[in-house]
């Protein structure tokens, strides 16, 4: 068994592996099956609370990734946000003097939940511009 | 309509994110679909002898009993139970139920059909460039209940 706290380094390199196999479209295409077979959590919360299942679906998720981040959200705005001061997953990677972050491996983030919450009518901007420090700003608007 | 804000630190929570493990599996499933199932085993192999690198190290420097730390921590910190029966020559584990099948189960995720996969090639990438060899004695797919076995290899 490979611990979910091995999790993160085996998804760096399964990308890498992909890549070297079918080329970026491979990952790509591993990017949208994950984002419609296992980001179901998030869809439904979304459709059932609205904006709010934002909130509701990174609160458990970030929690127990140990997450150093703000949280902001605007109901009545319809704007939710998070601001990633210390990203667990990049972080970890950057940490390991032995194994080398998949070079887009943040991308990841902007296509999967992009996928969800596109169709259920919410601008995804996510600012990736400090990455490489383990740092990004996630904000979600219902659009009007 | 309310207006909230989170602010959280890494010390305030422990990192143990069971969910994981099956995004872990949903990759092996689309490995398997996509390039068939030698590309699984070669992925897992590949991932194996480059991030374990330092724990196969260990095992060709100080033998099984760095085996036995390595599974010790790792299912007390995922909640498994197992037993250990280790020799000068021989480790035996028996888990008793996969904690990460276990998780996946209970949460509605799909276990991939080779995720078996993640303990029987794992276990022999661990292996590479050791005294050791392995084999997956026993393995239940509906539990990932199993008895893993570590051997000296005869010359």
């Amino acid at each position: 068994m490979i611990s979910c706290t091995d999790f993160i380094p085996a998804y760096s390199e399964l990308f890498r592996y992909l890549e070297s196999r079918g080329g970026r479209e491979a990952v790509i295409g591993f990017w949208n099956y994950l984002s419609d077979t296992f980001l179901g959590n998030l869809k439904s919360l979304v459709e059932a609370n609205g904006i709010r299942g934002c909130w509701l679906y990174w609160s458990h998720t970030l929690n127990e990734e140990a997450a150093d981040f703000t949280m902001e959200l605007d109901e009545d705005a319809g704007e939710f946000s998070i601001t990633m001061h210390h990203c667990p997953s990049k972080g970890r990677l950057l940490g390991l003097s032995h194994i080398e972050p998949y070079h887009d491996y943040c991308g990841h983030c902007d296509v999967l939940y992009r996928r969800v919450l596109d169709p259920l009518g919410y601008e995804y901007n996510l600012d990736m511009s400090e990455c490489d420090r383990a740092r990004c700003k996630l904000v979600v608007r219902r659009k009007s | 309509m309310a207006r909230e804000v989170m602010e959280r630190h890494a010390s305030d929570n422990v990192y143990l994110h069971r969910d994981f493990h099956g995004a872990l599996s949903t990759g092996i499933e689309y490995l398997h679909t996509h390039f068939g199932e030698d590309a699984v085993r070669d992925y897992l192999r590949q991932f194996t002898v480059t991030y374990y690198a330092p724990l196969i190290a260990e095992l060709r420097g100080e033998g099984l009993p760095a085996l036995k730390r390595y599974f010790e921590e790792l299912y007390a910190i995922e909640g498994g139970e197992i037993d250990i029966m280790l020799s000068n020559d021989e480790l035996v584990l028996t888990v008793h139920a996969c904690p990460a099948v276990k998780h996946m189960r209970e949460h509605g995720y799909m276990v991939a059909r080779l995720f078996r996969e993640t303990t029987k090639t794992v276990n022999e990438a661990l292996c590479t460039g050791t005294p050791f060899a392995t084999e997956l004695v026993e393995y239940d797919d509906a539990t990932g209940r199993s008895i893993q076995r570590f051997y000296r290899r005869r010359p």
